[in-house]
């Protein structure tokens, strides 16, 4: 039932933006509003409109050309190459080349990579591997692999973000970003966006309600409440995956504490109580209405299973690092209630200030919606690299049992994205990572 | 294989006449249930399992026991016997789905192993019913692709699609559109979001003209030669009145051009030969006739519908549900030709829907007719008996869908 309310609601989201009574306007301010940093990698807004990859993800999962025009594979999925979009600029007027692309993704990727070298060719890049990377266009549309200038011409790092994006960073503040007239993919519709940064989200639905913000952010656990003020809320599918990362290592190497701590964690009460019952409760690394075969992986608490497997094993206290806000706390300071009834003593601690961590409460962006991408850069975020050959429902729900059978990783929570914004916002969508397009908002009162 | 299912598809909606075909096809379950069971004896081998069913699908739950008695019969085919609770193995067979496609899975229970199947089939589509009231508007789909469309147009030689940077044209085989030349159009500037495009047949009626924000293009037929399509950079403005409702050699509406705003996604309101009235920046402009002759009615940026009839610009009401888009249609239905005018309402998607204008007021001449998606165009063929709606789902596939309309 869960599943098809999922479904329904990955639908719902698809065909909103397709409601379009008139053409889009072009012109006017868009004001945003966020918690935190918006040049953050996984969940800011801001990298995205700056910066372009070599492909993205195009709304039916499958990658689409960006500043790549075509790509092609060889030796069983082992090279690759990319041609470059011509005529394409970098904020600062330098054409985009393969040179400075490679170097680019050179630099963001320096470690852990899908691949295993990537050099200029002319005017495409060359990808190699010594592993099938049949994902490979589907991943180069991530966040992480956004390409921006890395050379100033003069051996020095430019700043941040110099792009070829639909916008471009202004001066001064706060914080705003305009529209790049000469964008290869269009000129976006507003003329700027205004971002303001760690505003509580009170303090962003405040300024939503008195016209002060268009678009602010909506957490899982306050959609009830959205709903019942009557915000405007447009809602991604799940794509934050709330896990609980193990350390196989020290006092916590033997697996069966490992596995006893995955039959302790109770979902039900995580999802009821902290998250307000709008995430969807899950054992499995990538959702249900992404692979269909999520059910496959119990989510059912068995605290008896979990001291017999535990077999009378002791540990000293061990430490969970959660993000130092509210939410994280508290749900860290659950499960580690569940543990201490499997006979864990758990201490919570915040994670920007612990120095040793067995056990960490993590947040994961499903980064695609093909659904291979998504499980090989999840895999790629908890620092495993691992190829799933076999694009098929059994090659991943392999690839996914293998890896979560080692309880290294043990999923809790689908959680959505959300947003509520202005009337005067149209054709807000989501990509698939839950983050706004903004380049193709347009503004109803803009003429 | 695809476009001939989809074309079969949509002139079974075309008609809505509620002809319905007597389903004689086999069991769309029997494939996966055989695929299944096969997977599934592999694993168990020759003997007896309890099999269960759990439907966490859209699957309609009765369709259900078929479903069973299809597995059963399968499974029995390959020497499983479905058997009581009392058997040692189990077979849960759980019919699930994600947002692309059905799931099969049998989990083999032998003992404490268990281990997996799975089988994956296409999602089921649900027929969408139609119903109109007065005159009907009937849509049939040319054309079905994952590319974006910006206009397109039904040649004598073919189907001419313009997308953003190339012209394509496709002509008709048995086994549906066949592409047969694609030709760039060499825009030397990025074009805009919202892009637009407007093609028009030549004056012979064997070619055709295109206009795209700096580029302008015409396309030849030659038996002998094919098609030759040439391409320049232009800022000349659009025609915008090719082709009009009752033809009138004396009015001049067939040679009405306006100015394109390349930068945007409109027009400038400037328009050829000057009417010495200020028109407003628009979206769109459709000659239409009038008991005082073929008038202008433009869509402005703005929202409002006006008429250019005469100085000054007469406001049309009844337009609140409007589109941007809108095109004319010589029906023979009541007054001889209808506004259809896109909108979407409450919707999810745009729909169509016929209007006259028998004075400032536009009266609903039809009941709405459903897209499935955005109207991102629509415009009047040669005869303006049909239109062409260039419609974009909610998956970014593009239809280009042909509007007719009958008289009740």
């Amino acid at each position: 039932m869960l599943r098809q309310v999922a479904i329904s609601c990955f639908i719902a989201v698809l065909a909103l933006p397709a409601v379009a009574r008139t053409r889009p306007h072009f012109g006017g301010t868009l004001r945003v509003e966020v918690q935190g940093d918006a040049f953050e990698s996984s969940n800011g807004l801001i990298l995205g409109l700056l910066m372009d990859g070599l492909t993205r993800i195009g709304i039916d999962g499958n990658p689409q050309p960006a500043l790549a025009v075509r790509w092609t594979s060889e030796n069983n999925d082992h090279r690759w190459q990319f041609w470059l979009r011509p005529g394409v600029q970098f904020r600062n007027g330098w054409p985009l080349t393969s040179e400075a692309v490679a170097a680019s993704l050179t630099q963001s990727c320096p470690t852990n990579c899908p691949w295993k070298a990537v050099h200029a060719l002319g005017t495409s890049l060359v990808f190699t591997s010594d592993f099938p990377v049949p994902s490979l266009p589907s991943m180069l549309a991530e966040n992480q692999f956004l390409i921006q200038l890395t050379d100033a011409g003069d051996g020095k790092h430019p700043p941040c973000c110099v792009g070829t994006g639909p916008f471009q960073l202004a001066q001064g503040l706060p914080l705003s970003l305009v529209a790049n007239e000469n964008y290869w993919g269009g000129r976006p519709f507003v003329d700027k966006v205004e971002i303001v940064t760690h505003r509580s989200v009170r303090d962003q639905w405040l300024d939503l309600s008195v016209g002060r913000a268009d678009l602010v952010e909506v957490p899982a656990e306050e959609l009830r409440q959205a709903q019942q003020q009557h915000l405007t809320v447009v809602s991604s599918p799940p794509v934050t995956l709330l896990a609980l990362a193990v350390s196989d290592s020290s006092l916590l190497s033997n697996p069966n504490l490992r596995s006893a701590i995955a039959l302790a964690v109770d979902r039900s009460a995580l999802s009821n109580v902290i998250f307000q019952k709008q995430g969807e409760v899950t054992a499995s690394m990538l959702p249900g209405a992404l692979t269909g075969y999520s059910f496959l992986f119990p989510t059912d608490r068995d605290l008896n299973k979990a001291h017999e497997v535990r077999g009378g094993l002791n540990t000293p206290p061990l430490t969970l690092a959660a993000e130092n806000n509210p939410i994280m706390q508290l749900a860290a300071q659950r499960l580690a209630l569940n543990l201490h009834e499997a006979g864990f003593n758990v201490q919570v601690a915040n994670a920007a200030t612990v120095l040793h961590k067995d056990l960490a409460l993590l947040q994961l962006t499903l980064a695609s919606s093909q659904p291979q991408a998504a499980l090989e850069s999840m895999l790629r975020s908890v620092g495993v690299v691992t190829p799933v050959v076999e694009n098929t429902p059994a090659g991943l729900y392999k690839t996914e049992r293998e890896f979560l059978g080692t309880h290294t990783l043990i999923p809790l929570l689908y959680l959505p994205r959300a947003f509520a914004i202005s009337g005067r916002v149209r054709d807000l969508r989501l990509s698939p990572d839950g983050s706004p397009i903004l380049a193709g908002v347009s503004l109803e009162d803009a003429q | 294989m695809k476009l001939a299912c989809l074309i079969a598809m949509v002139i079974g909606s075309l008609t809505g006449l509620g002809a319905q075909t007597q389903n004689t096809a086999p069991s769309p379950w029997q494939q996966p249930a055989a695929a299944l069971a096969e997977q599934a004896a592999a694993i168990l081998g020759p003997g007896q399992a309890h099999l269960t069913i759990r439907n966490l699908s859209t699957i309609s739950t009765d369709q259900i026991p078929s479903i069973r008695r299809l597995l059963t019969q399968e499974l029995k085919a390959r020497g499983v016997i479905a058997s009581g609770a009392e058997s040692a193995n189990v077979l849960r067979v759980t019919l699930s789905e994600n947002a692309r496609e059905r799931l099969w899975v049998a989990e083999v229970v032998e003992g404490d192993e268990t281990r997996v199947a799975m089988v994956r089939l296409d999602p089921g589509r649900a027929q969408q019913p139609q119903s109109a009231s007065g005159l009907t508007l009937l849509k049939q789909t040319v054309l079905a692709t994952g590319g974006q469309v910006l206009a397109a147009l039904e040649a004598p030689n073919g189907l001419v699609l313009v997308e953003p940077e190339e012209i394509v044209i496709l002509v008709q085989t048995p086994d549906g559109w066949h592409e047969q030349k694609r030709v760039g159009m060499g825009q030397t500037r990025a074009l805009t979001r919202d892009p637009r495009a407007v093609i028009y047949p030549s004056n012979d009626a064997t070619g055709f003209e295109v206009y795209t924000p700096g580029t302008a293009c015409t396309g030849a037929y030659q038996p002998e030669t094919g098609w030759t399509i040439h391409c320049r950079e232009s800022d000349d403005p659009w025609p915008i009145a090719q082709f009009i409702v009752q033809p009138d050699p004396n009015n001049g509406a067939a040679s009405i051009k306006a100015f394109y705003n390349a930068a945007r996604n409109y027009f400038t309101g400037v328009i050829t030969p000057n009417v010495n009235l200020e028109l407003p920046p628009f979206y769109t402009a459709v000659p239409f006739p009038r008991p005082a002759g073929i008038a202008l009615l433009i869509g402005g940026i703005d929202g409002k519908v006006q008429l250019l009839e005469s100085a000054p610009l007469k406001t049309i009401t009844g337009t609140r549900d409007w589109g941007s888009d809108f095109a004319a249609l010589q029906t023979g239905c009541g007054p001889g030709a209808q506004i259809i005018a896109s909108g979407s309402g409450e919707a999810s998607n745009d729909s169509l829907r016929a209007y006259e204008l028998p004075a400032k007021e536009a009266i609903p001449a039809s009941a709405p007719l459903a897209m499935d998606g955005t109207v991102t165009a629509l415009a009047s063929s040669h005869d303006s008996k049909s239109l062409i709606a260039i419609v974009r789902s909610a998956t970014n596939q593009y239809e280009v869908d042909r509007v007719t309309a009958s008289c009740n």
